[in-house]
């Protein structure tokens, strides 16, 4: 009987070391061991201190332990994730004693998935923080990243505006490249891929998330893994137990800041200031914004079920996140099936995993690209420039378009018959079977498939008022795409314990291949409009251009062996070793392999005799890593091959007829190979003051060598001005650091504070190489990255630091901005190293912090996400465009732009630069759990109010902040954007008995 | 048993795909497989002719904005687009007129990279050719192709750099000083012209045969005092005349009530190009093969929609002083459209354009201020631009440069019939006396208006530097372009043209 309890509860707590052993038979206790929610915990571990004897709460969280001694006995109560909880009782022949545990903040003995495989946390050698299901932010979730937001010190998550669908950025510990490549790899549930993995999961069914950071942890997976890794674990089922769930989280959106622009008076006597005629006067009161705009809606709802025995368990949700945007005819919708189970077999040892997931995704997208041929953006930033005098409709309510002004258009006509919508079916199944060959060894197979069909369509009618709507008599544009990824892994691994030594090696072959394929059909002419571009034979097939039909193909293949070692001694000393060989079809043709080494080492110093006898420390780990990783999937396909395709223009006419113009598409680098980081990192991972107050400090630093970027390169002798090349190295040193403290703890009342922050240096080191079969030299310094003509990379300097104009003032002539002259020789010069520029703050910030506490009372929790950046500077683009009088005539302004009185400039001055700091409120929820114990099918009730981005601290002039800091073109700079919400969201949780 | 299976599994993954990392190519062709294909050798000369026709970005030599057509003539006297009050139009166009440009300036590097890609083009073209032994009238239509561009480059940029084999090293292409591009160019023409195809039209229209090839080199000569310091109109004289040996005439000046304009002559700048008098063209076809907006970037918009039927830009017009130059008489007068009875159709809501122009930047012109053309009015297909064929050179031209020469050399008398014959198809008179070089100067204006040659003459003529409508008097570094910030940026071997 308590043989077979331990089968069944075993394997969920297998690290945990017990025993059974038969004791003179006195008495007994038993109860249930709760969760700080109240459920019922299965799987909870409770024995008796100094004793032998211990079991597993059941199903329903009971447990019982029978022949005890009687008398004073000290019970102990573990469970992963959760505080140990230790009283002393008294028993007598029949005792019922109820245990609540309180969750965790030092997860010492917590699974962490570190990469084709386990190690306790308390193993952990390298960087790698975990955010457990109950830390994650609560609310009006569409992406997993908004729940770790905040949560972990060194990852820096960017939501530009919340456009419905859109996804956020996340950089692990900065920029280590340059070429785009710094999206992190997502692995979930062992699939791997990029950041677009996430939007097939379901908030609600995320397990943890962990991220790794390190070189240690990240060269696991070498190939894709130099930018860090986030490892997602979904919900499984726990045996014996059944889960039937349901979770809804509803909220509305509404703009939390708007520009201040001019109304219709205001504008009307600021352009006659500035010469504009009647003529440009429609005479209209017309509030574009107010009328793009409205309150936006998110809504989650999750169902799940699941349920296991001994050897089988399964879990499926089906899921489904719907958002409506706050630009009118904007949403999206994602619904989202999974299905997991597991089997045993062979005498448990076979294990047999399978995942299938299915997301569906419909998305109807505010155009974007639409309004003149200077100034094509997106429709918020097309209210914005819209004119309050212009009317909405004609009198004869056709809509009103401003003919006097060059490819004029009305914002409203456009959001209102534009259509834009995008279907994606994302698929992705994957099969794990690990066989226990021997005892120790396990042999193991994974293979993943994902594929990905995204379909769009795109009809833009004359009634639009676009400009090239109506000179085409409306158009449309058909938009496939497939991807399809495989992933094939063989994997040997080896655990042993030989006394006070414990080896875990693991061998593994890894096959991946990418492959992306697509085309593109337009069509134009449309006598009738009403098919949209459903059936594009609709059009007039005599204004068919080379250009309407587009079709490609590339791929990518990755080939990896590798092999990695933990080694641990009396359990304090502790060795993790990896090498890989991998290879990537997208470098040149001598240069497709690398070698990437890693070690790390931990002491846990608390596990040392002279320790016993101190009481400060609960638990201290000292770590320290060295490894290479390398960078390609930022490269894409094909860039050092000397490739013939369909040019540009597609036609030419020779030889009395048109044919095709064949062109080398690009310049070719026959020498791309490898980007290649090496990091380093010391850490400390530390509790104290009876486990109330646990932290971790990082330290490292990383420096990227042989950078991928694309540079430019003279033409001459190039025929392209840019190539893609290895150049240079880039630094990043930073400080990490994560405290929690228990303020409070007692059976009713929490509060815990935690915090994170992190300091980032970054510093270009040297721009050099070599490119092409020529051996040219690259032209080395001051390359200009980010905002064009205003930040660069400078050796010694950080990436993306303003070298920029001096603004001086305004010619009282020409009403022209002037900027200071520095070398005084009358010219201004331009150029990237020009001395007239001035180094003036760096576009990425330096710093990040969040502050995350939280308080419960009883059933009654609150918890608060606060989350700031700094030390960077934005160039406010938009300001500029909504400044410059010479726009006014067609356009709104700032209102800030009536005391400036700045005609035009034709310079990139600083001026525009503005303070990137910020600290935001992100986060505050309340919640409430409902006493549903009297019910018969209800097992929890769980209420929460979530508002979201509730106040926002910074400086800086324009919407938000939070502008593209991913690294690629235009980083920190505001060229408008997508409001960002404000939202306020009631969410539901309800589990069934 | 299973470790059997697991071996399998394993050598199987091994086995096919273990170390196999080319990449595989799809939807393009290695560049030397493509060459090696019959044909591709020809098809490497037709992707430099490609360059012409002008696109979006600011390529091609004329037909689309920003680019060498925009460099060379809003930095002459006839055309700009001035900032509106209405706040269309960057200031770049207005200071390119006043020749205030900047290095920075879009206009610069837009020219500079499409003459070097053009060049690479050109380069590779000829390797491909000698390569493939082709027809050496294929060989010498690539090299005087690459002698143009290098041309057009020494015209603005003085002292460029020089190269004619690809992958060279930066550190071997020096920034050669303008009279050796020039001999280069000279000896290059002179070498390759008489191999080239004298065959008009046809499987010539727009390509360099034997008789637009010499009208090239007549223009290298004509302007050699500019680039060398010595004058060579004796040798521009004789390219000339090689010309007229192609049996070219004016096109009729002739009335034709089915033209638009009313005249034969707007022929010259209709769709297919008559090869009377075109020497070289640039084939169009609006959205297929480059494009033609120049009236389309002219007309204000309910103009395009009425006259044409499609939208208009507002853009470009001509200064007062330029159409004022004009005799009404002169059926070229045609070509520019303003006032309450303006040339061309009138259909119901035509717009009435004012000639003055207040301003041509802060605050800017009235929207419906300033003289439009209408020259290239737009034949169909017309998006964004007309589908106009460009002249690059046409016989008026050559005429005008055989006045020119004569005059230069002292025989006014016998250039007279040369300018006499241009003016008498326009209707106008002759000359009552022999022409002066300013005679010559103002027949190019009404004659070339808006054809790309307004600079280059200007700066010959020794007109450039002075004050004209809103444009004041400048340095005499003005008569080169500066290099292009972003090109100086690339390569710092290279050296800034002075004042810049």
């Amino acid at each position: 009987m308590k043989k077979l309890y331990f089968l069944k509860y075993g394997f969920l707590v297998c690290f945990i070391y017990s025993s059974i052993a038969v004791f003179a038979q006195t008495g007994s206790i038993s109860g249930v061991v709760r969760d700080e929610m109240n459920q019922p915990l299965p799987g909870a571990s409770v024995s008796l201190k100094g004793q032998t004897k211990s079991t597993s709460t059941g199903n329903d969280g009971r447990y019982k332990l029978t022949e005890i001694a009687t008398g004073s006995q000290t019970i102990v109560v573990t469970f992963i994730g959760y505080q140990p909880q230790t009283r002393t009782i008294s028993i007598s022949a029949v005792t019922e004693v109820n245990f609540q545990l309180q969750a965790s903040s030092s997860f010492l003995n917590e699974v962490v998935v570190v990469g084709y495989g386990t190690q306790r946390r308390r193993d952990v050698t390298g960087s790698v923080t975990t955010i457990a299901s109950k830390d994650l932010n609560p609310g009006p979730i569409t992406n997993p990243l908004q729940q770790i937001a905040g949560k972990a010190a060194g990852v820096n998550i960017t939501q530009t505006g919340s456009e419905p669908g859109s996804a956020p950025s996340v950089r692990i510990r900065g920029i280590t490249s340059l070429i785009g490549g710094n999206d992190p790899l997502i692995v979930v549930d062992g699939n791997q891929g990029g950041l677009d993995l996430l939007s097939q999961l379901p908030p609600s069914e995320i397990a943890n998330i962990e991220v790794l950071k390190d070189a240690s942890a990240t060269a696991i997976y070498g190939s894709r893994g130099a930018t860090g890794v986030i490892i997602v674990t979904t919900k499984k089922s726990k045996a014996g137990s059944t889960i039937v769930e349901y979770n809804a989280v509803s909220s509305i959106d509404v703009i939390s800041k708007q520009l201040e622009l001019l109304d219709a008076n205001e504008w009307w006597t600021e352009a006659q200031k500035w010469g504009v005629t009647g003529a440009n006067n429609h005479g209209a009161n017309t509030d574009w914004f107010g009328l793009l705009t409205r309150n936006g809606s998110t809504q989650n709802h999750n169902v799940a079920m699941g349920g296991g025995t001994d050897n089988f368990n399964y879990r499926a949700s089906v899921s489904a996140i719907l958002q409506d945007g706050i630009v009118i005819n904007s949403k999206n919708q994602n619904y989202i099936g999974r299905l997991q189970a597991t089997q045993k077999a062979l005498n448990n040892k076979l294990t047999v995993n399978m995942n299938l997931n299915t997301s569906f995704r419909n998305n109807t997208g505010s155009p974007t690209g639409i309004g003149r041929a200077i100034f094509r953006s997106n429709l918020i930033s097309n209210a914005y420039v819209t004119r309050p005098t212009d009317p909405v409709y004609n009198t004869d309510g056709t809509y009103f378009i401003p003919s006097e002004l060059f490819e004029p258009n009305n914002p409203y006509a456009i959001a209102q018959t534009v259509q834009n919508d995008g279907k994606i079916n994302d698929t992705q199944g994957s099969l794990r079977a690990d066989l226990e060959v021997a005892s120790g060894l396990t042999a193991g197979v994974f293979g993943s498939w994902r594929k990905l069909d995204e379909n769009t369509g795109y009809f833009l009618p004359a009634e639009s008022t676009d400009a090239t709507a109506i000179n085409d008599k409306g158009s449309a544009e058909i938009n496939s795409k497939q991807t399809n990824e495989q992933l094939l892994d063989l994997s040997l691994n080896y655990k042993k314990t030989f006394g006070d030594h414990s080896l875990d090696v693991i061998g593994v072959y890894e096959w991946q291949n990418q492959l992306y394929q697509g085309s593109r059909t337009r069509a134009r002419g449309f006598g009738i409009e009403l098919s949209s571009y459903n059936d594009l034979r609709w059009a007039d097939i005599t204004k068919v251009r080379a250009e309407d039909l587009f079709s490609y193909k590339n791929d990518r293949t990755l080939i990896s062996y590798l092999g990695r070692v933990n080694y641990s001694y009396l359990d304090r000393y502790l060795l993790t070793a990896s090498i890989r060989r991998d290879g990537s079809s997208v470098f040149g043709a001598n240069h497709k392999w690398g070698n990437f080494p890693s070690a790390s080492l931990a002491w846990r110093v608390d596990q040392e005799p002279f320790m016993k006898n101190q009481k400060v420390f609960n638990s201290l780990k000292l770590r320290g890593s060295y490894g290479v990783t390398g960078n390609q999937q930022g490269l894409v396909p094909q860039k050092s091959l000397n490739l013939v395709g369909i040019g540009s223009p597609s036609t030419v006419y020779f030889g009395g007829e048109l044919i095709n113009n064949y062109a080398t598409i690009q310049n070719e680098n026959p020498e791309l190979r490898w980007e290649t980081k090496y990091q380093t990192n010391i850490g400390l991972d530390f509790s104290v003051l009876n486990s109330r107050l646990s932290g971790t400090f990082d330290a490292f630093t990383a420096t990227t060598k042989n950078l991928l970027f694309d540079y430019a390169v003279p033409s001459p002798p190039f025929e392209y001005t840019s190539i893609v090349a290895n150049v240079g190295s880039v630094l990043n040193k930073g400080l990490e650091a994560s405290l929690s403290y228990d303020v409070i703890k007692t059976d009713n009342t929490t509060l815990t504070l935690v915090a994170n922050g992190s300091l980032l240096k970054n510093e270009v080191l040297s721009l050099s190489g070599t490119i092409g079969k020529a051996g040219t030299a690259l032209t080395t310094d001051y390359v200009a990255w980010g905002n064009l003509n205003s930040s660069y990379l400078i050796v010694g300097k950080p990436i993306g630091a303003y070298y920029i104009l001096q603004h001086e003032g305004i010619d009282p002539a020409t009403g022209q901005e002037l900027v200071v002259d520095q070398d005084g020789n009358g010219i201004i010069d331009q150029g990237n190293e020009s001395p007239d520029r001035v180094l003036s703050g760096q576009a990425l910030p330096k710093y990040n912090y969040a502050f995350t506490p939280s308080f419960s009372y009883k059933s009654f929790d609150v918890s608060m996400v606060w989350r700031g950046a700094g030390g960077n500077k934005i160039y406010n683009s938009i300001r500029k465009s909504l400044t410059l009088m010479e726009n006014i005539g067609k356009s709104n302004m700032l209102k800030s732009a009536i005391p400036e009185a700045m005609f035009t400039s034709p310079y990139g001055s600083d001026f525009w630069l503005e303070n990137g700091s910020y600290l935001r409120f992100e986060n505050l929820t309340l919640g409430y759990r409902f006493n549903v114990s009297k019910l018969t099918y209800i097992k929890g009730v769980r209420l929460t109010l979530t508002a979201n981005n509730l106040a926002l601290f910074t400086k800086y002039s324009g919407i938000d902040p939070e502008v593209a800091a991913n690294g690629g073109n235009n980083a920190s700079t505001d060229n408008g954007i997508y409001p960002r919400v404000r939202s306020f969201a009631l969410g539901l949780n309800i589990s069934l008995k | 048993m299973k470790i059997k299976y697991i071996y399998i599994a394993l050598s199987v993954a091994f086995l096919s795909s273990c170390t196999k990392l080319d990449e595989n190519i799809y939807d393009k062709v290695p560049a030397d497989e493509f060459f090696a294909l019959p044909g591709a050798a020809a098809s490497s000369l037709a992707s430099v002719y490609a360059q012409m026709p002008g696109n979006w970005d600011g390529v091609g030599y004329a037909g689309a904005d920003r680019g060498w057509y925009d460099l060379n003539e809003m930095s002459a006297d006839y055309q700009v687009v001035p900032h509106r009050t209405t706040g269309d139009w960057e200031l770049d166009f207005a200071r390119l007129y006043k020749r205030e440009w900047l290095p920075s300036d879009g206009f610069m590097n837009n020219t500079w990279n499409w003459l070097y890609k053009s060049i690479y083009r050109a380069n590779r073209s000829i390797a491909q050719l000698e390569t493939a032994k082709a027809d050496p009238s294929a060989i010498a239509e690539a090299k005087v192709l690459r002698a143009f561009f290098y041309y057009l480059l020494i015209d603005d940029f003085g002292d460029v750099p020089f190269f004619t084999v690809n992958d060279t090293p930066v550190e071997q292409v020096p920034q050669a000083k303008r009279k050796e591009v020039y001999d280069f160019v000279v000896s290059e023409l002179l070498a390759n012209i008489d191999q080239l195809s004298s065959t008009k039209g046809g499987n010539y229209y727009g390509r360099f045969n034997k008789w637009a090839a010499y009208s090239l080199l007549a223009k290298v000569y004509l302007n050699a005092q500019v680039y060398t310091g010595t004058p060579m109109w004796n040798e521009c004289l004789a390219a000339c005349n090689k010309v007229s040996e192609g049996g070219f005439s004016l096109h009729s000046g002739a009335a034709d009530a089915s033209n638009k304009l009313g005249y034969k002559y707007y022929e010259l700048f209709g769709d297919v190009l008559p090869d009377d008098e075109t020497i070289l063209a640039i084939y169009v076809t609006a959205d297929i093969v480059g494009r033609n907006i120049f009236t389309v970037r002219s007309l204000g918009g309910t103009d395009g929609t009425n006259l044409f039927g499609a939208g208009a830009w507002n853009g470009s017009i001509v200064p007062q002083a330029f159409v004022e130059k004009f005799s009404n008489t002169d059926i070229r007068k045609r070509q520019f459209r303003y006032g309450a009875n303006p040339y061309g159709p009138q259909p119901a809501g035509f717009i009435n354009y004012s000639l003055e122009v207040l301003s041509l930047d802060n605050p800017g012109a009235l929207p419906n201020a300033g003289a439009r053309n209408q020259k290239f009015f737009p034949v169909a297909p017309i998006s964004n631009g007309g589908s106009n064929d460009f002249p690059i050179y046409r016989y008026a031209d050559i005429l005008l440069m055989k006045a020119e020469c004569n005059v230069r050399l002292g025989s006014a008398a016998v250039g007279k019939p040369f300018i006499d014959q241009v003016r008498e198809r326009a209707g106008l008179n002759a000359l009552t006396a022999a022409p002066t070089l300013d005679n010559i100067y103002d027949e190019r204006g009404f004659e070339l208006t808006w054809e790309g040659h307004r600079r280059q003459d200007m700066i010959r003529f020794g007109k450039f530097l002075l004050a004209h409508d809103f444009a004041p008097a400048v340095g005499p570094f003005r008569l080169l372009f500066p290099i292009p910030t972003a090109a100086l940026n690339a390569n710092k071997l290279l050296i800034q043209n002075p004042g810049y």
